[in-house]
């Protein structure tokens, strides 16, 4: 849990003794087709799937640099789910967008499956999700989710459509248009659409960012289930702590303007997660000290006061959040 | 019973509806005839409008005929102009090398009015139909190439990127998003284009035509029989404002879906 330890520690920690965390990673293997992934694991050390090494990014705005990234190191292992916490325009987004190859780092080196992105993307085995549904409204809800195989030019799997409108509660709305459903829907649809192909890779942009606390938290359960179904390699970049905290194996906390990587934590929970571990202490105990972090990030001064730096940063952010 | 007394009352509304709205056409309409009575105006001058309401209704088969070639050329033309103009924005879109070759040629063309390429086209296609459907056609192309490449580029960010992450390729890209969300734009073309359409095939049928409302006019003009003149006037803005409420109420019921 070094702050500057570049997060490349396998999921399990040694310190929770085989923790429930760990065990389940290891355990409860994913579903049998999955096979690349299960094989890459028991081969023994688990693979990097997605890294980032010495990233720096710079955008040009009115004829001035401004670095969005400063060397961050960040590595996610086959089959784990990172979370990447940090306010608003920190360049989380970015460390996204890099790993999607929507954009080219300045310096360093993106890696996904030892690979530039772009072959990933080229073989169709990358799904996203972003905080806009970006859904097409003129196709129906099953159309949007079977768009990837249409976009592959695969012949649409219908069965495979029709599960993971299941896996998504979507069965009854099929043929709705998306302008027909709430907006927890369409997310859940846009992330059904991303997991179309089974990809390797999911890569979810705040996915609830523009939805009310209640579905959000509702979602946040329902991602988690899907997830321990699935087992993908997840990066979710978010700003809410709890949902990076109920989620994750790992958080990792970015520093604002420029983004560098501040703390890497690892979440020891047991799985599943559900509505009662967001009652218990030990799961307050990590939310607050992840928020006491980005507080003290925001206020340059961290660790001062924890538990009230810890309530007001946790206020404020939910309402810029918001 | 009640069931003609509801009719009536439906006829009575509609009526009223036509009447609140468009008291204005009907006053001006009122005050011309008044207006042509009062002075004593030859129909040469002008004609009333009572005569020329009469003259079409009382010879529909004069009429017909021209509005039928009019009709045929200026759809003909509208749908030719349509393609044409998604055709290069397509091409505009899809090259850079296109773009910078067509764009400023596009601009050009747009630049010199209808009228004036009138001889340069009779020139080049000849006389007749020919000429009436390639006049009609560039008054269409211009809005529809226009529109189309605005709405191929405004697509949202947050869609073109998922594209891009599922590896979709370039028509692909053009396929399955750019088309579909630039129709609501190819509608409003149409809107712009329909009456503008009719109005310039009748213009080239006027000036180098040998068939349809235009050449109607003309002949008309020539032989002064005014009240068929201005019935040829009448039919062509009756005609184009049809088309605009006809593409106007495609464009409400059909854009909705795409955005």
């Amino acid at each position: 849990m070094g702050k500057s330890a570049p997060a490349s520690i396998p999921p399990t920690d040694p310190d929770t003794g085989g923790g429930p965390a760990g065990s389940t990673e290891e355990g409860t293997a994913p579903d049998p087709d999955a096979d690349p992934r299960t094989e890459s694991a028991d081969a023994g050390s688990p693979r990097a799937a997605l890294e980032l090494s010495g990233v720096t990014k710079h955008f040009p705005l009115r004829r001035r640099n401004t670095v969005a990234l400063d060397g961050v190191d960040l590595t996610v292992e086959q089959g784990e789910f990172v979370s990447l916490l940090g306010p608003s325009g920190c360049g989380k987004s970015t460390v996204l967008r890099l790993l999607a190859g929507l954009e080219e780092p300045t310096t360093g080196r993106v890696r996904v499956h030892d690979r530039p992105p772009a072959a990933l993307v080229n073989d169709h085995r990358l799904g996203i999700a972003f905080q806009q549904h970006a859904l097409l409204p003129w196709a129906s809800i099953a159309d949007n989710v079977a768009l990837p195989f249409r976009v592959a030019g695969r012949p649409v799997d219908r069965a495979r459509v029709t599960e993971l409108l299941r896996l998504t509660g979507l069965e009854e709305f099929a043929e709705a248009r998306p302008r027909q459903l709430s907006g927890g829907m369409r997310q859940r649809a846009a992330i059904a659409r991303a997991l179309a192909l089974n990809p390797e890779v999911l890569l979810l942009d705040e996915p609830f960012g523009s939805l009310d606390a209640v579905t959000r938290r509702r979602l946040n359960f329902e991602l988690a289930r899907i997830w321990s179904e699935q087992r993908i390699t997840t990066l979710l970049v978010t700003h809410d702590v709890e949902e990076a905290v109920l989620l994750a194996n790992r958080v990792v906390v970015l520093t604002g303007r420029p983004g560098r990587v501040r703390h890497v934590e690892h979440i020891d929970l047991p799985r599943p997660r559900g509505g009662r571990l967001t009652r218990e202490p030990r799961f307050h105990e990590v939310v607050d000290r992840l928020t006491a972090l980005l507080d003290g990030d925001l206020a340059s001064r961290a660790g001062a006061d924890e538990g009230a730096t810890a309530q007001t940063g946790r206020r404020w952010l939910r309402r810029r959040g918001r | 019973m009640s069931g003609s007394g509801a009719v009536l009352r439906r006829f009575l509304g509609a009526l009223g509806t036509v009447f609140s709205r468009y008291w204005t056409v009907l006053a001006l309409l009122l005050a011309w005839e008044l207006w042509v009575r009062a002075r004593h105006l030859n129909a040469i001058v002008v004609p009333a409008p009572y005569s020329v309401v009469s003259d079409v209704f009382d010879n529909p088969s004069a009429y017909a005929g021209p509005l039928g070639h009019t009709l045929l050329n200026s759809v003909v033309g509208l749908a030719l102009g349509m393609v044409l103009g998604l055709w290069c924005a397509m091409a505009v879109w899809f090259s850079r090398m296109l773009s910078g070759l067509l764009t400023p040629l596009l601009l050009v063309m747009r630049s010199v009015p209808v009228v004036v390429m009138i001889p340069v086209v009779a020139r080049v296609v000849g006389f007749g139909t020919p000429a009436v459907t390639t006049i009609t056609t560039l008054v269409s192309f211009f809005p529809t190439f226009v529109m189309v490449l605005s709405g191929l580029r405004a697509a949202p960010t947050a869609m073109t990127d998922v594209f891009a992450v599922l590896g979709a390729s370039r028509p692909m890209v053009l396929r399955r998003l750019l088309l579909p969300h630039a129709v609501p734009e190819l509608l409003v073309a149409l809107r712009l284009t329909a009456p503008s359409a009719v109005l310039a095939a009748m213009l080239a049928e006027y000036l180098l035509g040998r068939s349809g409302l235009g050449t109607l006019f003309a002949d008309a003009v020539v032989f002064v029989a005014p009240q068929r003149a201005w019935g040829a006037a009448l039919i062509a803005t009756v005609v184009s404002v049809a088309c605009f409420v006809a593409a106007r109420g495609v464009e409400r019921r059909y854009a909705g879906r795409f955005r």
